[in-house]
């Protein structure tokens, strides 16, 4: 930028600090993300450095609170229910989060045609995903229930015996992963759907004529392409699952005997229902450093192995 | 998107609970700011009740504020509806937190050891000690233990219900027995569960809240005391369930189970609507069925829980919890809950609602016959508060000791334990969750 003083001689100044925020593309750039920055501050930095003090304190959220240091922290490393929470939420997440991406994938494929009806079934694919978590609930408690549900009734027609389902300790946790694909899969379908339609058609074309079959189309060109969208939603899938609460919350409730107590559940349970604030906030904390961690690997093996076309 | 908010969420609440604790010393008085609103200005005070009814209760209460404000004009009472009551305790805590908790709260009984550590709880002894006409021995005995930590009188009892046998008459009458009466025993009520079941049919003999929740366990602790059986040592310092009375309950669960003779209920209380189907022949249940029964049509009938030593029951009472606001408000405060819990006033709410009355002298007033006529069988759970003589340990562990239990009974339900082995292990973790300190 230049100034013209009146001696007509052109000098280049440094604009003052304001013009250049204002002129700056920095300026209308933070503007339009904070909206979004001011709630991110509020919901979850200064929740996350509050949960961080209140680990370090004895808190029943009722009494006054006393600073304990790290005993929390070291009352969880001996904590057995803490440690089968633990193990339940992986296996949990190890099943999950494979199936659901396997599953929108097939799916999405499926839904990228076009056939008539199309716009029915893509609909019927997200409706579980708009549905709430309790209904879903519901009709799962009904589905699956031992004696009236309708799982059991075409099981018994096809001649097998009666299952306990949600309330067998040996199946539970496996309901719950079958009950959250369902209800999840929408919404990786409709990222998959999103990025199944940027692949560009020439690509396709040009594979074709040079009499690449279906099945290596997909393996060579599309799967790559998708790289990012599936590292998206293996990310994505992943903190959900680290996080799972609700559906618990409303079918299982952690039973039977603890078998679906995942992390957060149990942090719930000690917060709430037990009156270990403190306690609470310790589990939520660690639970917080393991999905960075988690995360963070995630993308790191991301970047090296994803092709982003730009 | 659903799951991403909620840890935030908790952290929220956590957080927020965490700031109040340090601050607030209670002696704000209402004019000083908004919501939840209250005040004292002129001589005339404006108090704020919590609450969670809703359709005949909400009407109800409505009625019953509206008359109170009109016949005391130094008081105004604000009625506000806090949504489910299972979450009232973490609003009342923010609103703890925030400095301006409400000045009554409806609040679970089982709340109570916890809730009695806060310092802006209002204790209700001086208020009682100086106004005899108050009749505090007027109230049941298992309302008074659960209103009492310590000896600090905590609450005023809001609500109080218990369990009793409500039965099928027709599917009796199929089943060709005789209906049970006030006088059974352990051995005819398992009798006729095993006969009223009929797997072909899909039909049960009883139905059990299998969840392992505080539901599961109540009903274990009603058989225990029946059985003679008490939850802890006579110190209160160990675990006393692990008795042949524990052992003699749980093995009436594992021999119904073993006939498939109990609905287990997954704890989303689907036991009302198979029972209402024609599909269970009893039920252990509170006066809160009673309005669906009756429409369902089912031809049903109520008596008392069968006997092996005694015909006990548990009865689950909550509290209005009042908070400190100032001297003026919580006199306002105590002036509503007296006038509240007054036999009179409780007569006309539990005609409006079918719940029970919360004093015995209730029972003697004229009106009290309309009441037991309007709502076929609520007498025998009125009565039925007499046998409710024994209350769960008030104590801050309450939740931990209920969560063995509810392990114990489930293990037993679902045939991966049996009885004594069960007991065995839950008296273990209970005596370490008594011998930890806080």
């Amino acid at each position: 930028m230049s100034a013209h003083s009146a001696t007509g001689i052109a000098v280049h100044r440094r604009p003052s600090l304001l013009k250049r925020l204002v002129a700056s593309d920095h300026l209308a750039g933070w503007v339009f993300v904070a909206p979004a920055v001011i709630l991110i501050a509020v919901f979850a930095i200064i929740p996350i450095g509050w949960s961080l003090l209140l680990s370090l304190q004895a808190n029943n959220l009722i009494a006054p609170a006393h600073y304990v240091g790290l005993a929390n922290y070291r009352a969880l490393t001996k904590d057995a229910a803490f440690r089968s929470a633990i193990g339940h939420t992986v296996v949990y997440t190890v099943i999950f989060v494979p199936v659901s991406v396997a599953g929108a994938l097939a799916l999405a494929v499926a839904l990228n045609r076009k056939i008539r009806g199309i716009r029915f079934y893509r609909l019927a694919v997200f409706v579980p995903l708009v549905t709430s978590t309790v209904a879903t609930g519901i009709i799962f408690l009904w589905l699956l229930d031992p004696t009236f549900g309708l799982v059991n009734y075409v099981l018994h027609l096809v001649g097998i015996p009666q299952q306990q389902f949600l309330q067998d300790p040996n199946q539970a946790l496996y309901c719950i992963v079958a009950m959250t694909v369902w209800s999840w899969l929408g919404f990786d379908v409709i990222i998959y759907l999103a990025a199944l339609q940027g692949i560009p058609g020439d690509l396709l074309e040009a594979s074709e004529m040079d009499g690449a079959g279906k099945w290596s189309t997909f393996r060579s060109i599309v799967l790559p392409l998708l790289g990012p969208a599936t590292l998206f939603i293996v990310v994505w899938s992943t903190i959900n699952a680290l996080q799972l609460f609700d559906e618990i919350y409303v079918t299982t409730r952690g039973g039977p005997l603890e078998s679906t107590t995942v992390i957060v559940y149990y942090l719930y349970q000690q917060a709430f229902q037990f009156f270990n604030g403190g306690y609470g906030a310790a589990i939520a904390y660690v639970l917080f450093v393991a999905i960075l961690i988690v995360t963070l690997l995630q993308l790191w093996v991301g970047r090296r192995r994803v092709y982003y076309t730009s | 998107m659903k799951r991403l908010i909620l840890l935030p969420l908790l952290a929220v609440t956590l957080a927020l609970a965490a700031c109040g604790s340090s601050g607030s010393n209670g002696s704000s008085s209402g004019s000083s700011g908004p919501a939840p609103a209250g005040g004292s200005k002129n001589g005339h005070t404006t108090i704020t009740v919590w609450q969670g009814d809703t359709e005949t209760e909400a009407a109800g209460f409505k009625k019953l504020v509206a008359e109170f404000n009109q016949t005391h004009p130094n008081i105004t009472v604000v009625s506000q509806f806090y949504g489910n009551s299972d979450y009232a305790l973490q609003k009342v805590l923010a609103a703890i937190a925030g400095g301006k908790p409400p000045d009554i709260s409806y609040l679970y009984g089982s709340w109570a050891p916890n809730i009695a550590t806060n310092p802006q709880l209002a204790t209700l002894n001086k208020f009682i000690d100086a106004d005899p006409s108050f009749d505090w021995n007027d109230f049941f005995p298992a309302e008074r233990k659960v209103a009492t930590v310590g000896n600090k009188i905590i609450g005023i009892p809001a609500l109080v219900d218990n369990l009793a046998l409500v039965y099928n008459k027709t599917l009796f009458k199929q089943a060709g027995i005789p209906l049970p009466t006030a006088n059974w025993t352990w051995s005819q009520f398992e009798a006729a569960a095993i006969k009223l079941t009929n797997p072909a049919k899909k039909q049960f003999g009883w139905a059990y809240v299998n969840d392992a929740s505080e539901d599961t366990v109540w009903r274990f602790w009603a058989m225990l005391w029946q059985a003679g059986g008490s939850i802890l040592s006579p110190d209160g310092k160990q675990a006393g369930f692990d008795s042949s009375a524990g052992i003699k309950a749980l093995t009436l669960l594992q021999q119904l189970t073993q006939h498939h003779a109990i609905y287990l209920d997954d704890g989303s209380d689907n036991y009302l609507s198979v029972f209402n189907n024609g599909h269970i022949g009893m039920l252990w249940t509170g006066p809160w069925d009673l309005a669906q029964i009756v429409q369902s049509k089912v031809d049903y009938g109520v008596t008392i829980l069968p006997a092996d030593e005694n015909h006990q029951t548990i009865s689950g009472p909550d509290n209005w919890v009042m908070f400190n606001n100032g001297a003026a408000r919580e006199q306002a405060a105590w002036t509503f809950l007296k006038w509240l819990t007054s036999p009179a006033i409780d007569l006309q709410w539990v005609t409006l609602t079918g719940d029970l009355p919360v004093r015995a002298s209730v029972a003697k007033l004229p009106g009290y016959k309309k009441y037991v006529a309007k709502y076929p069988g609520v007498g025998v759970w009125a009565a039925n508060l007499n046998n409710a003589t024994q209350a769960r340990p008030q104590s801050t562990k309450y939740p931990k000791i209920s969560t063995a239990i509810g392990q114990a009974v489930q293990s037993v339900l679902l045939g991966k334990a049996s009885p004594k082995d069960a007991l065995n292990q839950a008296s273990q973790q209970v005596n370490g969750i008594l011998a930890a300190p806080g």
